[in-house]
């Protein structure tokens, strides 16, 4: 017999490979990323059913709202002709077969080690809070690779905006940091002057 | 079958019982959710008369009252109009998507020590997820229009909100440097004796960013270059009309609720009375949000639209780098003799 | 190097920024001028321009010639008039529509007029229901001018030395 937990695994389950089916499939390139998006969500909770609320809500903090919203701007402003994408499926499709059947192997591969038959955490540690679990590890445990992997996307920041940094010599774009500290009296300037004659009106006829 | 349908239910009804329950706790938020957000646009219509030297809607009951009604009436019966060449499901959807995180945040928003939907242990963590969802909502509205506007103001309020989300989120950093803790509820509790050690006092900086920014994160003037009235005519819900353009609208204000919500509670002490022998309660966070909202309809009152080039200098350069400085301040002074002050 | 830094330190105390709020919270707590309108009306000039009326001498006969001066120089081309020789054989128009939501009320027609006919009165709350309602006919006209008569004498009487 079914659990309502379980009916709401497969419930999720169902929908994340229908819509990582639609990613592959849809001839919209913006419906694949939003198929993408949902698909990140039902992964999200399942990891949520799993028990592991820090990851699933990370995965919905850092892919759904950082890195698919950059995908889909990108996606959005670009013309893509998909059709002319499709037209070599036949000659990729050998080593496309290749490859995705290595992954599943490699997959399987990994499901069979120890580490993924533990218990639920809920049962080895009871009222452990999630978040303040991987901290700990992460700063103990795994600090060397951690710091490793910050410093790395540094590098990667770091790089990322030194090859957009370019300016033009052309380039009529304005510093706002400097506008905004012009003040009143940089720019208006106050003069004293003697005011105009007074205007007298010249002797004319009587109106008929 | 009847041995299926008792097993089921034997099984499944603790579950559908406690499911029921919780639509029941969902729908006591929520309803007083949206008619605060109905009298919010009365709120703000009548500040900035105020503070235009007008005296604002007066016409529709007493004082004007009956307005945000009769506004949803006149909205719920106007046409939908849907523009050729749009994105049919996604034009109807992106409203959706507009307003459900913002109404989904407030799953663990606590209004008391022991009144919350649900109690989880990451819920500023599931707030920061939720607000960085509702952004979709504004790309696919501009996106699903097939109108240039729409999407220039859609492509801009994506940016600000991603830009602005990143200060944001140190910000809560800090706070919850200090909390030890991501539960709101424990935040809150961490606040306690008096109004002298709430947040906002060792966070004052980031509590300013915080605020700032969150006004960024709603789309509200002074940095609501999403709509763009005078630039982009309203940005990415031009083509919205009727109902669907006031879901928009509900989505915008009931977020503005949330943001100063969650002000009130992690910088402000949030059900906690300010003056220790006064009794804490609810009406205090009421009070608190309330201060907040008036604080964001007094800027809109107040300040010209930003430049979009210098909302971006604001995000980048000026709160991040202060939030992150702020952050290492706070760290370096915990592990001195000051760091009680911190706590 | 001092100012620069006095900047940087009052922008980041945002003085600048409360000074406006503060302009506005003052505001706020203002005497209000709104003019509740339909209980409360601003004054109005006597050349005031608002809705049209063809007026009539004190006898009776309607003012206007159909010299169409008054077509000629609508920049706003509002006006039609058809006109016909009368059985006492003076010229009077049988046709006179003004098409108001042409009409940018220049008060170049009143101006022009020889007659006094055409004029401006001071009402500014008329409405149509249905498309077409505001063109006024030359009946609806006179009716306008038959109505507001001793207001449009009064308002020309004060107006007489500059005319």
């Amino acid at each position: 017999m079914i659990e309502f937990k379980d009916f709401v695994f497969f419930v999720l389950s169902l929908v994340l490979i229908a819509s990582g089916l639609s990613v592959i499939t849809s001839r919209n390139p913006v419906t694949a990323a939003l198929s993408l998006v949902l698909a990140f969500f039902n992964a999200a909770g399942i990891w949520l059913l799993l028990q592991a609320e820090f990851l699933a809500i990370a995965l919905v903090l850092v892919y759904v709202g950082a890195v698919m919203v950059l995908f889909l701007f990108v996606v959005m402003m670009l013309d893509i002709n998909l059709d002319k994408l499709r037209e070599g499926f036949w000659d990729y499709l050998p080593m496309a077969g290749f490859i995705g059947i290595l992954m599943m192997v490699e997959m399987v591969m990994v499901f069979k080690t120890k580490q993924f038959n533990l218990p639920p955490l809920s049962e080895t540690l009871p009222n452990a809070s999630n978040t303040e679990l991987i901290g700990n590890t992460l700063y103990s445990d795994y600090v060397l690779p951690f710091e490793l992997a910050s410093v790395v996307l540094l590098i990667a920041i770091v790089s990322a905006i030194a090859l957009t940094l370019r300016d033009r010599k052309d380039s009529k774009k304005t510093n706002p940091a400097d506008q905004i500290a012009v003040k009143r009296k940089d720019r208006v300037r106050l003069v004293q002057m003697k005011s105009e004659e007074k205007y007298v009106k010249p002797k004319a006829k009587e109106r008929t | 079958m009847d041995a299926l349908m008792t097993s089921v239910f034997g099984l499944w009804g603790p579950s559908i019982a406690k499911t029921f329950w919780i639509l029941l706790k969902i729908v006591a938020v929520v309803l007083p959710l949206m008619i605060s957000v109905a009298y919010l646009t009365y709120f703000e219509r009548k500040v900035i008369g105020f503070m235009q030297v007008r005296i604002g809607p007066n016409r529709v009951g007493y004082f004007g009252l009956l307005q945000p009604i009769a506004d949803a009436l006149k909205l719920l019966f106007k046409e939908i109009i849907l523009p050729t060449a749009s994105n049919k499901v996604l034009f109807f959807l992106a409203p959706v998507l507009a307003i459900a995180p913002a109404f989904a945040a407030w799953a663990v928003i606590p209004f008391d020590l022991n009144l919350v939907i649900a109690d989880i242990d990451a819920s500023l963590l599931y707030i920061l997820a939720m607000t960085s969802i509702a952004v979709y909502g504004v790309i696919i509205a501009g996106w699903a229009s097939n109108s240039k506007y729409a999407f220039l103001g859609s492509l801009r309020s994506a940016a600000q909100i991603v830009s602005y989300e990143i200060a944001m989120g140190f910000t809560l950093v800090g706070v919850l440097m200090c909390a030890n803790s991501l539960n709101l509820g424990k935040i809150v509790m961490g606040q306690a004796g008096g109004f002298w050690h709430w947040y906002v006092w060792p966070l004052f900086p980031l509590f300013i960013i915080y605020f700032i920014s969150a006004v960024a994160e709603t789309n509200r003037a002074p940095f609501d270059v999403a709509e763009g009235e005078s630039e982009i005519v309203a940005g990415f819900h031009v083509e919205y009309s009727g109902m669907a353009f006031a879901v928009f609208f509900l989505a915008e204000y009931a977020n503005m609720i949330l943001v100063s919500m969650l002000a009130a509670l992690m910088f402000l002490g949030g059900w906690l009375s300010p003056i220790p022998f006064i009794p804490d309660s609810f009406l205090w966070l009421l009070i608190k949000v309330a201060f907040l909202l008036f604080c964001f309809i007094w800027f809109r009152a107040t300040f010209p639209r930003y430049r979009y080039d210098q909302i971006m200098r604001l995000g980048w350069k000026i709160f991040i780098p202060i939030t992150i400085a702020w952050i290492v301040f706070i760290g370096g002074m915990m592990q001195t003799s000051w760091g009680y002050l911190f706590h | 190097m001092i100012k620069k830094t006095k900047q940087f330190l009052s922008s980041l105390m945002l003085i600048e920024l409360l000074k406006g709020m503060l302009l506005t919270g003052r505001y706020f707590f203002a005497r209000k001028i709104t003019v509740q309108y339909p209980e409360e009306k601003t004054p109005q000039s006597n050349r005031f321009r608002g809705l049209h009326a063809l007026r009539r001498y004190a006898n009776g006969e309607e003012r206007c010639i159909a010299c169409k001066l008054c077509e000629a120089v609508c920049p706003a081309m509002a006006i039609t008039i058809e006109s016909e020789e009368r059985e006492d054989k003076t010229r009077r128009t049988t046709r006179y529509d003004i098409d108001l939501t042409k009409c940018i009320f220049c008060g170049f027609c009143e101006e022009s007029c020889p007659v006094d006919s055409i004029v401006e009165t001071r009402i500014l709350d008329y409405h149509g229901e249905s498309r077409g309602d505001l063109i006024y006919t030359k009946e609806m006209l006179l009716a306008v001018g038959d109505k507001y008569e001793k207001q449009i004498a009064e308002d020309r009487a004060q107006d007489e030395r500059y005319r």
